[in-house]
């Protein structure tokens, strides 16, 4: 408390020269004013763009999703060729019991970049194959009023049903038809449609028109397609038993090479040793988009330590010639009184405000910024990196200003606390 | 009534360059109190030198200072602090007000420094100083608004704000016209009676003849102390 009734009249006494000297404040400000507008720039636009990644890496299955490609043999295995049998739905079995680290498979079988008719209209998307394990792989889902999914029933019973991507719906039907239980054409075969699947919007602006074909970036693909059972994909299209590639859901990410470990053993052993498949994850992806970030960060951390440095070596340089400026006032409130400690405390405050008001105009700054690099990031990225103002952020920022100013002001500040009251009162 | 203020053996040495000046070179003097004192003196003479150090601005090389009973001659700084915002007024010959500050807040200074200093308090505290020095109708001014002998009397107010038991005037004439001189002086003189030491440190015999007590210095010395 006695504190506060020390530090409260300096704070005053701080704010009345800020405004006396309204341009040298400015001026002594600009290094912390740009300093926090670039660190709660750089911090959040960052912040944006991992976001975004990780909704784009979740989009494509998370870090939990292990694909299975069907290769070529390798060199070695040319001659083998004739042995190999592809991936077909025996591997599905096989994994399925002999690699307990992995909770879904969904085997997909492309059909192709297929024409999809109703009535007089038409579009063209990929058909695939795929079966109920297809949702939590690819971590989609049908919203209850959009239908259903492809079922076991239905790929036992080789159904002719159709799941449709949701950005197909408006490419097919007016507005006014529930796509559900209508019946489209694809290469001649009838299908009713029983689903339609999730919309996948990103928080960004430019992913929410996913619907519209002049905007949606890279997640369009992610809302087109087709999906029937794979046993009619591969009975009724196909004519063998080949898939184009499973997708494997892990039970816990932390055993992701454990579960690539398993799976390929699996794969080898049904395979006879021919290597006619690739494994992959998401995971490589992610481990350069944190290297990317952690690049970014370390930029442009680095620019804004350093304009956060000036601006503090600013503030230092016109406290130093205000004290110089004021060493008769320090005279005299030392005659009047005052501690060393009051005029320490005095002009640290000085420093504080200095530095709050300049912290508060660079977070200004920093919105205006931000408001920019969403609007390039938007026009350059089909990702887009959308970031989003964040209070903590800001207040770190306006921390982290105030915290520079208090440094910058102790050296000062003690040069006026030890002024000799008989030597400041002589000065002219 | 024991002194006020009684010094014995005081001496302040400076070392410039390779000599030992002595500003001060063995001074006895005893202050009452409310006893109006000139200190009359030359530059060079010691008189500033003294008045610092009674003022708790300095700090002697040798001797002993007794004020109010307490030995005061070796304080550590915060200390001297404390006695220069409840027991010392300064008047300056350069006013010294602070040009940001109003005259109120000017004269509420002093009590500014003082432990639960109360703003509101010190401020009505201000006002009543000002209202013993006829400045009252300037309230809310800065000094930059107010002429000479104006700036001296707040000045004046702001030294009596602490209710102190002794006033140091260090030349506080030196920048006034005739008129406010005597204005000045008698506002000093009129403050022994309420038991304040007025202490006049002056090189102007006109001037320190308005005092009742004139100590005259010379080369760190006391050269004459008479009472009229």
């Amino acid at each position: 408390m006695r504190l506060f009734d020390r530090v409260r009249p300096a704070v005053i006494n701080g704010l009345r020269e800020l405004q006396a000297n309204k341009v040298r404040s400015l001026l002594s400000m600009s290094g912390i004013i740009l300093g926090v507008a670039s660190l709660v720039a750089m911090v959040t636009v960052v912040q944006g763009m991992v976001g975004n990644f990780r909704q784009f890496v979740d989009a494509m299955g998370g870090i939990e999703k292990i694909t299975i490609l069907r290769e070529q043999l390798p060199k070695e295995q040319e001659h083998l060729a004739e042995l190999s049998e592809g991936l077909t739905m025996r591997d599905v079995e096989r994994i399925r019991r002999t690699a307990p680290l992995i909770r879904n498979i969904s085997p997909e079988a492309r059909v192709g970049y297929e024409k999809i008719v109703y009535e007089d209209r038409e579009t063209n998307t990929y058909v695939t194959g795929v079966t109920a394990d297809y949702l939590p792989v690819a971590k989609r889902w049908v919203e209850p009023d959009q239908g259903r999914f492809v079922s076991d029933l239905d790929v036992l019973n080789m159904t002719d049903v159709i799941v449709l991507g949701s950005a197909v719906i408006p490419e097919l039907f007016a507005p006014n038809v529930d796509p559900v239980g209508q019946v489209v054409k694809v290469r001649g075969r009838r299908f009713t449609v029983i689903g339609v699947l999730n919309n996948i919007e990103g928080t960004g602006m430019q992913i929410r028109s996913a619907n519209s074909r002049s905007s949606g970036g890279a997640w369009r693909w992610r809302n087109s397609g087709a999906f029937i059972p794979v046993s009619t994909a591969l009975t009724k299209y196909n004519g063998n038993d080949r898939l184009t590639g499973l997708g494997l859901r892990i039970t816990d990410p932390e055993q992701l090479r454990d579960a690539v470990d398993q799976t390929e053993r699996t794969m080898l052993a049904a395979h006879k040793g021919l290597r006619d498949f690739s494994i992959s994850t998401n995971e490589q992806t992610l481990e350069d988009f944190r290297k990317t970030e952690a690049a970014f960060k370390l930029s442009l951390g680095g620019v804004a330590g350093i304009s956060l440095f000036v601006g503090g070596i600013g503030i230092m340089n016109v406290m130093l010639a205000s004290i110089n400026e004021r060493i008769r006032e320090i005279g005299v409130r030392k005659a009047v009184g005052a501690r060393g400690s009051d005029l320490f405390l005095q002009f640290l405050a000085e420093a504080a405000v200095v530095s709050v008001v300049g912290g508060l105009l660079g977070l200004l700054v920093s919105v205006g910024i931000v408001t920019l690099m969403n609007f390039i990031l938007t026009q350059a990225l089909p990702t887009g990196a959308v970031a989003t103002l964040d209070w903590v952020i800001m207040g770190e920022g306006l921390a982290f200003s105030v915290v520079i100013g208090l440094i910058a002001g102790v050296y000062p500040a003690l040069r006026a606390a030890k002024l000799d009251p008989i030597e400041a009162l002589r000065h002219e | 009534m024991p002194p006020l203020i009684t010094i014995r053996g005081l001496r302040k040495t400076y070392r410039m360059g390779d000599e030992n000046v002595h500003a001060l070179d063995g001074v006895d003097l005893d202050f009452q109190k409310g006893e109006f004192v000139a200190i009359l003196g030359p530059s060079g003479s010691g008189k500033s030198t003294l008045m610092h150090i009674l003022g708790f601005m300095d700090t002697p090389s040798e001797g002993s200072i007794v004020f109010d009973g307490e030995e005061v001659a070796r304080l550590d700084p915060d200390r001297r602090a404390w006695y220069r915002s409840h027991r010392v007024g300064f008047v300056f010959q350069a006013f010294n007000l602070l040009p940001r500050l109003t005259i109120e807040e000017n004269v509420a200074l002093p009590l500014l420094y003082r432990d639960g200093s109360d703003p509101a308090a010190n401020l009505a505290a201000a006002c009543a100083a000002l209202e013993r020095v006829g400045m009252t109708h300037r309230l809310g001014h800065r000094p930059g608004q107010l002429s000479g002998g104006e700036r001296q009397r707040v000045a004046v107010a702001r030294a009596i704000v602490g209710t102190p038991s002794i006033i140091f005037a260090d030349e506080p004439t030196g920048n006034l016209d005739v008129k406010n001189v005597d204005r000045v002086l008698d506002l000093l003189g009129s403050l022994i009676k309420e038991g304040i030491t007025v202490v006049l440190v002056t090189h102007d015999l006109s001037v320190a003849e308005k005092a009742r007590r004139v100590i005259s210095m010379r080369a760190g010395l006391v050269q004459e102390d008479r009472v009229r």
